[in-house]
């Protein structure tokens, strides 16, 4: 009895304290395209749709978070909430001989409800536009009319100075195509930071999908010094190929960090790393 | 009842001719006077004897003198700037202070003590005291040093004096160049002191020149007392020490300036009661660099593919200010007590970062490497103390002292709290803690040549900032990288100490014994699970709580004069350390003994001394001890003083390590041989 007491007045102190919090909290304006450029822009033919396709840079290889905004063609101030998108890159690589190669990568379609008006998604480009063209295909279904188009942008995908992404054969008698790709720390700092990676399968030509099957060994270490960090946290998978982990710099300048993906406890991937400098 | 003691209080406040208690002994403190003045004649042993010896050639440094107190040794890096340890207490457990101020190394490597900042030329004399004893300047566990600077004296005939005096070492061609200047009238004084050194690389007993032995320093102090009647005086203090180029051969770096600014306004009142008020800052600028080292120098065996094309530099600049204040008051409260109130408050503000510069050869350089090894903290101690001593009986005195420091620990720097979430810490940016001090001393004289002083006590201390939020430290003497532990409990200390005195006209005897009981004592525990920082570390060490821990030390001192002009002196030092009571504790000294003797006859005084150590095999091989063998090592020394036409000229000439000796002491990190044969040469002149 004296402890239900208690708990009613524990959980009316919880809930007041819930609530007034809640009172408290402003609901500020986000914008969602803090910190974003826009990189293309065109319209979605038969889904009465203008495309935007904003990122935080230049297309580069890696992964990189593409935020679609989808505007009514005929009046480009609503802008639409409601639509399936799907992204569709494609790499056009001329061969010597015979036909061009051509594939895909790895894509994170938006949600079909809008996130504050806008459809954040991904796209994690396996090499950059030397090698071939790439070529960014949008297909809208606009909810609103049930329509449906596609948009196609000519794209060039930078390499950036420093990689974030390892694309490598399994060491496993699969030889499946891995797709390794560094999407945290951004902005590396002393101290813990948080280190996330996705890992995607080649399944064919077109399709990449997420896999969750692996699992990811980090050992940062400063080359020039000889030592590492401690206290690392091994990346583990939360969710569509995301896995995410903890790791520590204890100083500022160049560092490395040693990836192991591993299979069944076997490593399958072979030398991987980043490089993290700040 | 509070209200009835009050008005006795306020009654023997008031008793009329009265003012003046009995002459009370300071029986508590050892007390050194470096100059020619007046000795605490109630101390009848007070190492002035032995501190005479040195006195003759006065350029030597600090050290010299520190070497020679008892219970004092030294902790050895490099030729200059040496860590005195008292009965085994170093660091953050001794409590160091000039005249009351507070003042804090700014090196994480503890290459700058606080008494390199001051030289014997500043130096009025040196109180210490022992043990939890040592908390009257702040809660602490090992003891207490207060050196105070000089000052003019006022109304006297010396009051317009100058001097000037070079010296000459030939070991490592040192010239000194000193100075003391005074001017005074009825109400005012002033006067200036200084001293510039410059020493090159000295030469050890076995030929071998010591490589980075060298040091360069400039020290000014001045002082201004203004006295507008009997009763009050105010002094302005202004010390200035700067160094450069020291070299420490016993670690992978050296300091190229260590630079020390002091101010101090001080304002005494002396009636029936005795008031004194201080308000001080403090600055240390402390500057490590690597520059003149082989990158790879500690290496024994160079790591494959880290050969010498590995190029690094290390940037290591340290900072510590401190200002603070105290007010205090003895009041003679009636004929047989005496009560002492000291109010005091300091902030120190201390930070030291480290960045390295690495380069392979033939590559560019890679980007800097940064870190704060004492991540900003300001820390703020607020304390009162209080002592009280009763003249139970006029052969017993009791004297009781209770102290409080309430201590909070400010971290500024939002680097530092990063830096210890890598070992899962997620720090509160402020910490305070109140500490306690108390001890009890009873002194009884059994007869007029015979006396007994027992001391027991308890007090704790806070862990210093490396202790607490130090970052990868490297120490070079057990070769690990320490870091702190910011959850780092209070070093607890029970104290107990005898001191038996025999006071005869021809012999004077002072034993004292001591033994510190220590709990959550704090030392540097291997952590296998981080890797060290540095190719040369051998690992991780952090600092930790150990439970127990126990300090027994002794000493002697015997003066014997038995005929006129004609005396000898024996010091004694012995400290026993032991933790979780099996292992040793490391860097413990063994035996050391000085012998001195002294004749002084008018003008002329010739000194002959003998310093021997035995062998030291009691050591704690996991904190990069080894044996240290027993060692002998005698000094003569002779001065002579005639007045030419106004101009009063001393000569001294000495020959330290007489037989030029290659030794060690056991203190001495890196095992490097001590300065070989010297001839000292030393000249005066006073007007």
């Amino acid at each position: 009895m004296k402890t239900n007491i208690l708990n009613i007045i524990i959980a009316l102190l919880v809930s007041t304290m819930l609530f007034s919090c809640k009172d408290e909290v402003e609901t500020t304006k986000v914008n969602p395209l803090e910190g974003f450029i826009k990189l293309e822009e065109g319209y979605a033919i038969g889904a009465a749709a203008k495309v935007e396709v904003w990122g935080k840079k230049n297309f580069f290889m890696g992964y990189n978070n593409l935020t679609v905004v989808l505007l009514d063609s005929i009046n480009p101030t609503d802008t639409l909430k409601d639509a399936h998108i799907y992204f569709q890159p494609l790499m056009t690589m001329p061969q010597t001989t015979g036909m061009p190669m051509k594939h895909a990568c790895p894509v994170e379609n938006p949600d079909e409800a809008a996130i504050n008006g806008v459809f954040p998604g991904a796209v994690a480009f396996v090499m950059p536009s030397m090698g071939g063209t790439w070529n960014l295909g949008v297909y809208v279904h606009n909810h609103k009319n049930d329509k449906s188009g596609t948009v196609n942008f000519d794209i060039t995908v930078d390499s950036p100075t420093t990689s974030v992404m390892s694309v490598f054969t399994s060491q496993s008698p699969d030889s499946a195509k891995l797709v390794l790709s560094l999407l945290q720390p951004l902005v590396p700092q002393v101290g813990m930071n948080d280190i996330e990676f996705t890992l995607h399968k080649k399944a064919s030509m077109m399709e990449w999908p997420a896999d969750s099957t692996y699992t990811i060994e980090i050992a940062p270490e400063m080359p020039s010094m000889g030592h590492g960090s401690p206290n690392n946290v091994n990346p583990v998978h939360v969710g569509n190929g995301h896995y995410k982990g903890k790791v520590n710099f204890t100083m500022t300048g160049e560092w490395k960090i040693n990836v192991a993906v591993k299979k069944d406890g076997t490593t399958v991937s072979k030398n991987a790393y980043f490089n993290i400098t700040f | 009842m509070y209200k009835k003691l009050f008005f006795l209080f306020l009654f023997f406040m008031h008793l009329p001719g009265k003012a003046e208690p009995r002459k009370q002994k300071s029986a508590i403190s050892d007390t050194v006077k470096l100059k020619e003045v007046m000795v605490m004649s109630n101390i009848p042993l007070d190492n002035k004897d032995i501190v005479n010896f040195y006195r003759t050639n006065q350029f030597s440094t600090l050290d010299n003198i520190n070497a020679r107190l008892g219970g004092l040794s030294l902790i050895k890096r490099g030729a200059y700037a040496l860590e005195p340890q008292m009965n085994g207490f170093s660091g953050g457990q001794l409590n160091v202070t000039i005249d009351g101020m507070k003042m804090f190394g700014a090196c994480t490597d503890k290459m700058d003590p606080v008494t390199s900042y001051i030289e014997p030329t500043n130096l009025k004399m040196i109180r210490l005291k022992s043990g939890t004893n040592g908390s009257e300047n702040g809660c602490n566990i090992g003891g207490s040093m207060d050196m105070t600077l000089q000052e003019p004296t006022l109304n006297t005939k010396q009051s317009d004096f100058s001097s000037i005096a070079f010296g000459y070492e030939s070991v490592s061609k040192s010239r000194n160049v000193l100075f003391s200047v005074g001017l005074g009238n009825k109400k005012w004084a002033w006067m200036a002191d200084g001293v510039y050194r410059k020493t090159e690389n000295y030469r050890a007993g076995n030929g071998q020149i010591i490589p980075f032995t060298q040091f360069e320093k400039t020290n000014v102090h001045s002082v201004l007392k203004f006295s507008p009647d009997k009763m009050n005086s105010f002094k302005a203090d202004i010390l200035f020490d700067m160094a450069n180029n020291v070299g420490y051969p016993a670690l992978p770096m050296d300091v190229s300036l260590a630079k020390a600014s002091l101010f101090a306004l001080e304002f005494q009142r002396k009636t029936k009661l005795k008031l004194k008020a201080k308000l001080y800052f403090n600055q240390i600028i402390h500057v490590m660099d690597d520059s003149k080292r082989d990158s790879l120098y500690l290496l024994k065996v160079k790591p494959v593919g880290k050969s010498d094309s590995v190029y690094m530099r290390m940037d290591m600049p340290g900072k510590s200010s401190t200002l603070g204040a105290y007010v205090q008051l003895i009041i003679p409260w009636n004929e047989n007590n005496r009560l002492t109130l000291k109010v005091d408050n300091y902030s120190n503000y201390s930070i030291a970062e480290m960045t390295m510069h690495m380069r392979y050869a033939g590559f560019a350089p890679e980007p800097p490497m940064y870190m704060q090894t004492w991540p900003a903290m300001l820390r703020n101690v607020a304390g009162i103390y209080v002592e009280n001593s009763t003249y139970l009986t006029q052969k017993l005195v009791l004297t009781a002292n209770v102290r409080m420091d309430y201590n909070i620990d400010n971290l500024q720097s939002e680097y530092g709290q990063q830096q210890f979430s890598i070992f899962n810490y997620s720090l509160d940016k402020v910490q305070s803690k109140l500490i306690k001090s108390v001890n009890l001393l009873a002194r009884y004289d059994f007869t007029n040549d015979f006396t007994l002083t027992s001391t027991i006590g308890h007090s704790e201390r806070m862990p210093t900032i490396g202790e607490r939020l130090g970052f990868y430290l490297f120490n070079a003497y057990d070769g690990y990288d320490y870091i702190g532990n910011p959850d780092m409990k209070t070093e607890k200390s029970n104290f107990i100490k005898l001191d038996f005195q025999l006071t005869k006209p021809k012999i004077k005897l002072n034993v004292s014994p001591s033994i510190s009981f220590l709990n959550d004592y704090i030392m540097g525990i291997t952590d296998t699970k981080i890797q060290a920082m540095n190719f040369y570390a051998n690992g991780i060490r952090v600092y930790t709580n150990v439970p127990s821990a126990k300090l027994f030390s002794t000493d002697l001192q015997l003066l014997y004069t038995p005929i006129q002009n004609f005396s000898a002196f024996w010091l004694s030092k012995f400290t026993f350390g032991e933790i979780n009571h099996t292992e040793a504790m490391p860097l413990i000294p063994p035996l050391k003994n000085i012998i001195a003797i002294q004749y002084q006859k008018d003008e002329l005084q010739v000194q002959a001394e003998c310093e021997t150590a035995l062998a030291q095999n009691r050591i704690n091989i996991n904190y990069g001890e080894s044996k240290t063998p027993a060692f002998a090592v005698f000094n003569i020394k002779g001065a002579y003083g005639f007045t030419l036409s106004k101009v009063l000229l001393n000569f001294s000439t000495g020959i330290t390590n007489l037989f030029n000796k290659a030794y060690y002491e056991h203190l001495d990190w890196g095992r490097i041989y001590r300065p070989g044969r010297s001839l000292e040469l030393y000249i005066k002149m006073s007007y």
